[in-house]
This record gives C-alpha cells, sequence and structure tokens, in this order.
C-alpha cells in the first residue's frame, strides 16, 4: 500500500478551489452573525406590517441576552475594584514593612551604643569578649565587628552575611576610652532583616487571600441578588409579553421568592394592567361581534319570518270580502280589520244572498299564525253553511259553525268535561262569533252571538245586544247555553257595530286602564253624525289616543253598517 | 305540594299557587302567545291539590286585562273548583278589580255566573 491511495492528491487548479468554496467557502454575512451570537432581528422592510408579528418579542425575550449584560458589567467591575483594594493593602502592608525597618535600626544604634559605652575602657582592645558574645544574644545578629583608631579590626564575632545588601541593617558607634571628642575606635554591627521581610510577605499573603475572598463573595452575592430581583422578573414579564402577543392573557406574579425590585415591580404590575385591558377589550371585542353575527342571524330570519308572513297575508285577505260588498244604495258599510302581527285571527263575512243581507264577524282564539289558520276554516264552513245547507237564521248558522270547528279540530274525541288541558295535544280552540242576517223587506234584523255581542246606535242611545256568553268550537264542558237569536225592528237612525273585543280591550290611559265597551260606545256616539266611513276613522283615531305608548294587545275587527232610509 | 311562584311578564301574569296555605294568586295582564302552555301546568296543579285534601281555598284572580285564550284558560281553571265546592269543599273566589274598571267588573260577573256552590266574591281595589 501506498500513501497515495490512502488519502487522494489534492487537485492543482480551479478544482480544489471549487471544492473549498462548497465545503468551507468564506462565510455569509448571515453566517457571521449568527455566529458571533447575533439573532434574527425583525426587520420593517416591508412597511412595518410585520411589527407585530407573533413572536417579535421573542428574540428579546431570551434570557442569554440578559445574562451576557451581566456578565459584562460584573467582567468590567470587578478587576478595577480588585485593583484598588489590592493596591490599597500593599501600600499598608509597605508602609508597615518600612516602620519595622526604622525600629529595628533605632534598636540596633541603641545596642551599638550601648556596647560601645560599656567596652569604652583603656584595656578595651584586649578584653571585649563578653561584651561582643552579649550582642550574639539578638536573634537578628550576624556580626560585629571592632576596629582601632587607625581602621584595623581589633575583633569579630560571628559572620559576614551573604545575599542582598537590602536585608540587612548595619550600624556604627565611636568608641571612646580616652577623652572625649577623640575616637579610640569604632564598633560596626549588622542585624538581619530577614525575619521582617518575612513577616511583610505573609502579612501581604493573607491580606491578598482575604481580599480576594470578600471580592468574590461580593461579586457572588451582587450576581445572585441582581437575578433573582432583576433578571429572572425581567425574564418573566419579557416571556409573559411574548405569550400576550398571541393573546394569551397571563399576568405576572408580583408576590414569591424571586420577588422583582420596585421599579420592575412597578412595570410589572403596569403590566399587568394593561394585560387585564386587553383582555377585557378582547372579551369585549368577542362578545361584541358575537352579538353582530346573532343579529344579522336574527334579522335575517325575522326577514324570512316577515316575507313568508307577508305572503300569508296576501292570502288572508283574498280571503276576506272586498270592500265594496254590500255596499249599495240602501246600505252604508265600513270595515276596520287590523290584524295585530300581519296575519290575525280576526275574520269577518259579506254578502248579500237571496235579498238577505249577511254580516258576520268572527274572532278565534289567539292572534297571528295560529288565529289565521282558523279564520280559514271559518271562511270555508261559513261557505258550505251559507252556500250548500242554505242556513238563514243566525242561530242555526252559529250552531253549525260550532259543529263545524269542532269536527274540523277533532274536539269531539275524549270530551269528557273538565278533561281538556289533561291532553294538551289536542285542541281546546274556538271562536267567538256575531252573525246578523238583515231582512230589508220585513224590515228586521236578526242577530246571534257567540261571545260577541251587536251594538246598536240610534237616537236614544248605545244598545248593546249580548249573545251567549260561550264562544263556538272549544272542548264541551257540558255547561254551554243554548244559542239564541234576537230580532231587532229597524227604525231611522240606526247603525249596527259588530266588533271583535280587540277594538274595547286598549290598554292605557292615566290609570293603565281597558277602554271596555262603554268607552267605545261613547266614541261612536260621539260622532254619530259622521259618515260611517268617518266615524269608523275617528273610533281607529281615539283608539290609538287612549293607547298612547302602549301597544295594542289583539287583532281587531269592527264591522258597521247603517240602512238607508228611503 | 309545591308552592308554584312565577314572577310576572309583560304578556304574562304573576302567579302564587301556595296550595299548603289554601291561597291561589293571578296578579297582571295575561296574553301570552300560547295561553294553553302557560296554564295547563298550573291546571294540573290544582288538579292534584283538589285530589288530595279537602281543606279550604281562595283564588284571588286580580287580571286588568286578559285575552280571550286566557279567559277560556281561566274558564278551565274556576271549573274543578266549582266541581270540587259542590262535593262540600269550601272554595272562595275573589274577582279583584280596579276602582272604575268597569271591563274587568264585567268579565267578572259573566264569570260569577258559571258559580253556583263555590263563594265569588267580586273585590273592587282602591287605586294605591
Amino acid at each position: 500500500m501506498s500513501g497515495e491511495t490512502l488519502a487522494p492528491a489534492p487537485q492543482p487548479g480551479g478544482a480544489r478551489r471549487g471544492g473549498s468554496l462548497r465545503g468551507a467557502g468564506p462565510m455569509r454575512r448571515g453566517d457571521a452573525l449568527a455566529g458571533l451570537g447575533f439573532a434574527e432581528v425583525p426587520t420593517t422592510q416591508d412597511g412595518g406590517a410585520d411589527t407585530m408579528r407573533p413572536g417579535a418579542l421573542r428574540g428579546a425575550a431570551r434570557g442569554r441576552n440578559l445574562d451576557g449584560l451581566a456578565h459584562a458589567l460584573f467582567l468590567r467591575l470587578f478587576p478595577v475594584i480588585a485593583a484598588m483594594v489590592l493596591a490599597t493593602q500593599v501600600v499598608i502592608a509597605w508602609v508597615n514593612y518600612g516602620d519595622q525597618i526604622r525600629l529595628t535600626g533605632e534598636r540596633a544604634q541603641m545596642m551599638a551604643d550601648m556596647t560601645a559605652r560599656a567596652l569604652a575602657r583603656p584595656d578595651w582592645t584586649t578584653s571585649h569578649g563578653p561584651q561582643l558574645q552579649a550582642l550574639a544574644l539578638d536573634p537578628a545578629f550576624r556580626v560585629a565587628t571592632l576596629r582601632d583608631a587607625a581602621g584595623n579590626v581589633v575583633g569579630r564575632l560571628g559572620e559576614e552575611p551573604r545575599g542582598r545588601g537590602f536585608e540587612r541593617i548595619q550600624v556604627g558607634s565611636e568608641i571612646e576610652a580616652g577623652p572625649p571628642g577623640q575616637p579610640a575606635g569604632s564598633l560596626t554591627l549588622v542585624l538581619s532583616a530577614e525575619a521582617l521581610r518575612a513577616n511583610a510577605e505573609k502579612q501581604f499573603v493573607m491580606v491578598l487571600g482575604a481580599s480576594l475572598a470578600l471580592m468574590l463573595a461580593f461579586a457572588l452575592a451582587l450576581r445572585l441578588a441582581v437575578r433573582r430581583h432583576v433578571l429572572a422578573p425581567l425574564t418573566r414579564l419579557l416571556s409573559a409579553m411574548g405569550r400576550v402577543e398571541h393573546k394569551e392573557w397571563v399576568t405576572v406574579d408580583l408576590a414569591g421568592r424571586q420577588r422583582p425590585s420596585r421599579e420592575i415591580a412597578d412595570i410589572s404590575s403596569a403590566f399587568n394592567r394593561m394585560v387585564e385591558g386587553l383582555k377585557s377589550g378582547d372579551e369585549a371585542r368577542h362578545l361584541l361581534a358575537e352579538l353582530e353575527r346573532t343579529h344579522a342571524r336574527l334579522a335575517e330570519a325575522n326577514g324570512l319570518v316577515m316575507e313568508s308572513l307577508g305572503y300569508a297575508s296576501r292570502i288572508q285577505q283574498a280571503v276576506l270580502p272586498g270592500p265594496g260588498a254590500l255596499r249599495g244604495p240602501t246600505l252604508e258599510v265600513a270595515v276596520l280589520w287590523e290584524p295585530l302581527h300581519v296575519v290575525g285571527g280576526d275574520y269577518f263575512w259579506l254578502e248579500e244572498i237571496d235579498g238577505l243581507c249577511i254580516v258576520v264577524v268572527a274572532d278565534c282564539t289567539g292572534h297571528g299564525v295560529p288565529g289565521a289558520f282558523l279564520t280559514l276554516i271559518v271562511a270555508t264552513a261559513l261557505d258550505r253553511i251559507l252556500h250548500d245547507q242554505g242556513l238563514r237564521r243566525p242561530d242555526d248558522i252559529l250552531a253549525a259553525l260550532d259543529g263545524v270547528v269542532r269536527t274540523r279540530l277533532r274536539q269531539e274525541t275524549g270530551q269528557v268535561a273538565g278533561r281538556a288541558a289533561e291532553a294538551p295535544e289536542g285542541s281546546d280552540d274556538g271562536l267567538d262569533c256575531g252573525v246578523c242576517v238583515l231582512d230589508r223587506a220585513s224590515r228586521i234584523l236578526h242577530f246571534a252571538g257567540a261571545g260577541l255581542a251587536l251594538t246598536v246606535l240610534d237616537g236614544a242611545g248605545v244598545t248593546r245586544i249580548k249573545g251567549r256568553r260561550h264562544g263556538l268550537g272549544y272542548r264541551r264542558t257540558g255547561r254551554e247555553e243554548a244559542l239564541s237569536g234576537t230580532a231587532v225592528p229597524l227604525a231611522d237612525g240606526q247603525t249596527f257595530f259588530l266588533m271583535t273585543d280587540g277594538v274595547s280591550d286598549q290598554m292605557g290611559g292615566a290609570s293603565r286602564r281597558l277602554l271596555g265597551h262603554r268607552g267605545v260606545a261613547e266614541i261612536l256616539a260621539r260622532h254619530r253624525d259622521l259618515p260611517l266611513d268617518g266615524q269608523v276613522a275617528a273610533l281607529e283615531a281615539a283608539l290609538a289616543a287612549h293607547r298612547g305608548p302602549e301597544p295594542r294587545r289583539d287583532d281587531m275587527t269592527l264591522v258597521a253598517f247603517r240602512p238607508r232610509t228611503g | 305540594m309545591d308552592r308554584i311562584q312565577i314572577p310576572a311578564t309583560s304578556r304574562s301574569p304573576l302567579v302564587d299557587f301556595d296550595f299548603e296555605a289554601g291561597h291561589l294568586l293571578l296578579r297582571g295582564e295575561s296574553y301570552p302567545e300560547d295561553a294553553a302552555a302557560f296554564y295547563g301546568p298550573l291546571l294540573q296543579a290544582l288538579r292534584r291539590c283538589l285530589e288530595t285534601d279537602g281543606a279550604p281555598l281562595t283564588f284571588d284572580v286580580a287580571l286588568s286585562y286578559f285575552n280571550s285564550s286566557s279567559a277560556k284558560a281561566l274558564m278551565n281553571l274556576f271549573m274543578p273548583l266549582e266541581d270540587a265546592a259542590a262535593d262540600g269543599r269550601p272554595v272562595t273566589i275573589r274577582w279583584l278589580y280596579a276602582e272604575g274598571d268597569e271591563s274587568i267588573a264585567e268579565a267578572g260577573e259573566d264569570f260569577a255566573a258559571d258559580f253556583s256552590h263555590a263563594r265569588f266574591e267580586m273585590v273592587q281595589e282602591t287605586a294605591a
């Protein structure tokens, strides 16, 4: 095996360069930034549209950046403080050392002086042993040298120390054995300063160690406090901000072990208040949007119902007689038909058959759509009764109508008295009805009513002819009165009114009371001299005035007719 | 028997049927969209009460307006009371109407005609 097969030789020229570009080519700018620890920062190149992009704050919320700041702070502060403390201690140690050196020098001088005095005798050049040996008792003693006046060494004790000059203290003293002012010789004493230096060194090391320990403790305590009361609360605040961006309404906990510093606590509580505000605003916006959607759905549903009711109303009005029915040279007729809700349970019939004018007014139970269903049954029944069966007596007509309604609504089954409401699925509906048959030939008006009265207005006043109290239909209770007719001879100046209870049941006035039959009669009498149409219009206006702001309670129908004399 | 208490609405009266105390009350206006649905449960409760014991019963009716469906429902409530009175139970119906309210007074007189065993009192209430 050769080396060539193990590692392919690099290809010369471009190929090598290309490979290098692909593999470890120059870094792009972004890589360099990433390598330096720069996180992606949202840009606003597109006009700031993404400045509040979800997560835009998250980069800033990374704890690393805050920690980095703290690191930098400590790395810069620590050496400065350490150097200052250290320098102070060194200066103190240096001054101490200088003091020690000075004191030792003074002591050495004193020792030299004392020994020189002790030696100041005539025979000092020969007997000096004990004095020098006394000097050697000092532990710092190194060497003592005695010289005569000519400078020759007379005596020596100890050895000349080697080493650096600053580690020894050398003093000298004159020996005056003769007359004063004429030195007989000199004593030179050398003491070692090594112990002092060692002491100073020891002191310096101790101070250094203590300073370092103190600095370390201080740094750690500060760092811990900052982390606990500044960095951690800030991180929590930032991460909460990030979540709030995503409409997650979190607040920051201000209590607990990592209690934030006062400024951050203030910011945090302001943030919490802002979150509460945003949250309630957001909830209100949601509720409002929900309300708008519901309102739109309701409006749509109501539109459909009203459209449907409008259609139903066209059908119901097609079933009602036209306004011109019965009107002629001998009979004045006016009609008021006002359903409460577009369609209604009130119905009227106007027809002239065989020279008889037949007027029927019916008030079916309920109003609106359920009432309107019943009016169709009544319309069909009356058609059969008047045209097929040919009934002409009002009480007969009512009895037949009663029968048809019961049969149609299947009220004859389960007719045990008083059990009606225990079978709510069955019908217990019916109608109030009044029938007038006007026979102009014999000048008699025949009337029969079931729950509906005939009002007669003439020169003498208002008369109300009540029919039977119970209406038609409903389940049998066994207490119904028999139907009976009334004959009213026609006279001049009479006007007849058949009206449903919706006309008189008008709640209103200062005492919020029903207008009543009497109230209606008074209004009609007040306008007796008007043409019939005008009288009915005046009544309608007076009813509206009585109601005022109160809503109507029921459908209302009034048929008025006035036979003309002549 | 449980007491039935229903607060008044704009279309239905206040109901307070206190069967234990033997006192029933309807007060307000009555024109619910579905009178049978409103009065059906009241009628059933009244029937159950009448089946249980024979204690005296007072029924106060203080309506300022009722439509024809409600009139029919009232009649349905009155019938079993009249039957119970016929069987010997002391039953009093008090028809309360505002002073001068002739329509309601007249309606009360109409209802009074249905009773021969139960006491039917017309009570005029003066304006407070």
